[in-house]
């Protein structure tokens, strides 16, 4: 029977043999990382696909891509932040300004139609009005933390 | 339309929450992370429904 002693050493080896069998984070150069968080924030999943993670890019660029263009599809709406009537405590209307962060998350997802005036004129009496809107808000919110993981990804903090 | 609005944005949700969550290192446990994930969006929503259905306003 073997005593505490060797079992303890037994994982210990254990251990050792699979953290080394492991390849160790490593840090991106700099500019690669600054190019990887700027091209996630501006096109879904490019930062990944700048760090050579491929399949993780592809599955966030339809996942997010898709949503934002389903919320388009459903009559959804772009926001901008509204100027607020002159004696409110703020210059901006908060709620748009909410509205609009959540939206402005997906990059040139919400840039491109803005530009193209798709998305621009609200129409709420469309049944899949607010739908929309959730689905946009859920790209703009999701490619923030997608950002924040091309980040982590360049830091050499994750695989 | 709305059970399937709220399954495609609890798909959607959990495939990218999964995928961006530090504690899963490999394919496999991502995706059982993200089919646990979709199942308890999916039934906390029809939980939640089923709760709510009986209140008037």
């Amino acid at each position: 029977m073997q005593s505490r002693d060797d079992l303890s050493d037994d994982l210990a080896a254990h251990f050792r043999a699979r953290v080394a069998a492991e390849p160790e984070l490593k840090a991106y150069p700099l500019p690669r990382r600054t190019l990887a968080v700027i091209a996630a924030w501006l096109v879904p999943g490019a930062g990944h696909l700048v760090l050579g993670k491929v399949g993780r890019a592809a599955l966030f660029f339809i996942a997010i891509v898709g949503a934002f263009t389903l919320g388009l599809a459903l009559h959804g709406r772009l926001f901008w932040p509204a100027a607020d009537s002159p004696d409110a405590l703020s210059h901006f209307d908060l709620i748009s300004v909410l509205w609009f962060f959540s939206q402005i998350g997906a990059g040139l997802c919400y840039l491109v139609p803005y530009v193209a005036g798709w998305g621009t004129n609200p129409q709420p009496w469309a049944s899949t009005y607010e739908y929309g809107n959730t689905f946009m808000f859920l790209a703009g919110l999701l490619n923030y933390l997608v950002v924040h993981d091309a980040f982590d990804i360049g830091a050499g903090r994750k695989r | 339309m709305h059970v399937l609005m709220m399954t495609l944005y609890a798909a959607i949700a959990a495939t990218v929450l999964a995928t961006v969550d530090p504690r899963t290192d490999t394919t496999p446990e991502r995706l059982r992370h993200g089919l646990k994930m979709f199942g308890a969006f999916l039934g906390i929503g029809l939980l939640l429904s089923w709760i709510l259905f009986p209140i008037p306003w």
